[in-house]
């Protein structure tokens, strides 16, 4: 099981760092559950990937499955750190239109901040 | 009838098959399984034969099979038209296994004896066959026994694990003249779990709430081969509830310990330090009314715990590899199912050539295109399902059907995918989704394409090669998605080519990617072909990771 999720609150939001690979299989199953548990108590996550050296087909449904139910509680999910390979995998799949990517933590925290959810 | 147990079976009762040979009657593309279970075995036209083969050619009284000192040989009956055993008339031959006999008709109706396939030969039948062989009666109870065992080991065809452990048991009660016996297996929480019972009038126990349990735990924690335990000499009987209260005089445990390899047979090596430890127990008692059986002979004890697992340990291994075995099969039925759900047949328009290739490296995959030629002109669907495997498969199968559907009933390509996301987002598959491009074009040029998420197009017109950017998200991730389609000319000459990410995604022994500079360069000076060559020149010998699937269309225009 290559991934591991880290958690940590940066004022009133927390910031989720992923290391290893997001894939289909056992790695996806544990940021879908990991999240999904994050979500029944914070509204406000960022995720950020500057750690993750791979996602493939099956971890990016997961990406977007969980952000669909972060929606749909009413929280909200905003990503960072993406490497050349996803931005280039979020434009061809259009799914930056469906995203908010930003440059930096920091960027992504104050988003949050200025209400822009 | 003169009733002859040919076989000797070791429990009196010989219930169905199992102990007796088999005659498969194959007739009219039918097989029908016979036990000869008794001896003679009567064939012919007459309705109380035993084997009834009703042909005019086939005598009323045709031929006996009779048993002789452990083998069978069929006699004909004086017939008008003969008994055959592998095409030769005979009067009275002795049968050996796989004989194909036929009875007046040839080529109607034909009984092989005794075949050999798998799922006829339980492993009961194998051990009772050996024991009605002949061995000279000097061969003792402690022989005959490692001739059952061994020879049960050898077997490689469905070893029945319950008929294995039935069967040793009921060896087992033979040669110790024991009461009961029980096998007991441990479970994958290591705990002890009853798996057979028999007792000597070969009648299955199901329970063993009367057996001692604190010697048969006792006989698991020790290091010992076996435990014999005879009540009448012991002293001291405290906590051994079950001794006192259902009287039992003998009681004898073998721990079975899974076989060790041994590099040589060589008894005087030293015994391994620790035994190994036991995957369960062969448990065997009697009471004091009943017979003493704490002579028997230490040998034959010896022989039951070294064998024994063994045996065990086979029918397991054997059962696991039919599992494994049945599933691969299965999973190729879905592979071949696949296969020829995917097998397009190209349609032919007098505007347009359609070409398509899939290079494969999984057996079973999410990868397929379509290509059906509606009254709205020629559409073309390439797809990716995500994910791997049967999970994927199905996905693509599903889709495929639902897109074939719909372009035949002329539906426009938007509200296609739009139907198509609307299914699997409402299906909650939970993350499956698919990529695709689906295009259509009319005889006048006119190209309509929805690209979802896919890699975008390659329009070659005119030598230059333009990757239009236009896009959707993909189909079966977000509920609420909008999707639009683009639109232009096509001149004749002009070629659309679509791809799967298997073939950007391809990777040299260096890790580069293929990527889209060299696709388009392939594309701008050749054909589908030049396409696939110039990526597998490019992988030169590192293997594909993905599928590869490559579609061109080319407008030829009107004429």
């Amino acid at each position: 099981m290559n991934l591991k999720l880290e958690a940590r609150e940066v004022t009133g939001v927390t910031v989720v760092s992923c290391q290893g690979r997001i894939v289909f299989g056992e790695e996806a199953t544990a940021l879908r559950e990991q999240l999904k548990k994050l979500l029944t108590t914070h509204r406000q996550i960022v995720l950020n990937l500057s750690g993750v050296a791979y996602i493939d087909s099956g971890g990016l449904g997961t990406l977007v499955g969980v952000y669909s139910s972060a929606r749909a509680a009413g929280a909200d999910i905003k990503l960072t750190g993406l490497g050349q390979r996803l931005r280039d995998v979020l434009q061809i799949t259009k799914l930056v239109t469906v995203f908010e990517v930003y440059d930096s933590e920091p960027q992504a925290i104050a988003a949050f901040q200025r209400g822009t959810s | 009838m003169d009733f002859q147990t040919v076989i000797g079976s070791p429990t009196g009762s010989g219930t169905g098959s199992g102990v007796f040979p088999t005659l498969v009657l194959i007739q009219n593309n039918e097989q029908r399984v016979i036990n000869l279970d008794h001896s003679p075995f009567t064939v012919g036209r007459k309705v109380d034969k035993d084997l009834v083969i009703a042909d005019p050619r086939v005598s009323r009284d045709h031929a006996i099979i009779i048993s002789e000192n452990g083998s069978f040989a069929v006699v004909d009956q004086g017939s008008k038209h003969g008994t055959f055993v592998n095409g030769e008339r005979v009067q009275r031959k002795t049968l050996e296994r796989n004989d194909r006999l036929e009875f007046g008709v040839r080529d109607v109706a034909y009984v092989v004896f005794n075949p050999q396939h798998g799922s006829s030969n339980s492993a009961r039948e194998f051990l009772s066959q050996i024991s009605g062989m002949h061995i000279s009666d000097e061969t003792t109870d402690l022989e005959k026994l490692i001739l059952f065992l061994e020879a049960a080991r050898k077997l490689n065809t469905i070893g029945v694990l319950d008929e294995i452990l039935m069967t040793l048991l009921d060896v087992t009660l033979k040669l110790t003249r024991a009461e009961r016996a029980f096998v007991f297996m441990k479970n994958e929480l290591g705990e002890l779990r009853l798996a057979a019972g028999r007792n000597s009038n070969g009648e299955a126990l199901l329970d063993d709430k009367t057996i001692s349990h604190s010697i048969l735990d006792d006989a698991m924690r020790s290091n010992s081969e076996f435990v014999l335990t005879d009540t009448s000499r012991s002293l001291d009987l405290t906590g051994r509830k079950s001794i006192v209260a259902y009287d039992l005089r003998t009681v004898i445990c073998v721990p079975l310990r899974k076989p060790q390899v041994q590099t040589t047979r060589d008894t005087d090596a030293p015994a391994p330090a620790a035994a190994a430890e036991a995957m369960g127990a062969l448990y065997v008692d009697s009471r004091f009314a009943s017979r003493d059986i704490s002579g028997v002979s230490n040998d034959i004890l010896h022989a039951i715990a070294t064998e024994a697992a063994s045996l065990i340990e086979n029918a397991r291994l054997v059962q696991a590899e039919e599992a494994a075995r049945r599933y691969q099969q299965e999973l190729s039925i879905a592979a071949s199912i696949q296969q020829r759900l995917m097998a397009v047949t190209i349609p032919e328009v007098p505007f347009a050539t359609l070409g398509g290739r899939n290079l494969s490296c999984k057996e079973i995959g999410g990868d397929f295109f379509d290509a059906i030629n509606t009254s709205d002109g020629l559409a073309v669907v390439l797809a990716d399902v995500s994910g791997k495997g049967v999970s994927a498969a199905l996905l693509a199968s599903t889709l495929q059907g639902m897109i074939y559907s719909q372009l035949t009933a002329g539906m426009g390509l938007v509200d296609i995918v739009t139907a198509v996301n609307r299914f699997f987002t409402h299906k909650h598959i939970g993350e499956k989704y698919a990529t695709l491009v689906i295009a259509r074009i009319r005889k006048d040029g006119d190209l309509e394409y929805v690209n979802c998420g896919h890699v975008p197009p390659l329009l070659v017109c005119n030598h230059d090669v333009i990757r239009p950017t236009h896009g959707n998200v993909p189909v079966g991730l977000l509920p609420d998605a909008n999707y639009e389609s683009n639109r232009c000319s096509l001149h004749s000459g002009d070629r659309l080519i679509l791809v799967t990410d298997g073939v950007t995604e391809a990777e040299n022994a260096h890790g580069e990617f293929f990527d889209n500079e060299r696709l388009e360069a392939a594309a701008q000076k050749g054909t589908l072909e030049d396409i696939f060559t110039a990526v597998s020149d490019f992988c030169s010998g590192t293997p594909l990771s993905d599928d590869c699937t490559v579609v061109e269309l080319v407008y030829t225009g009107q004429p």
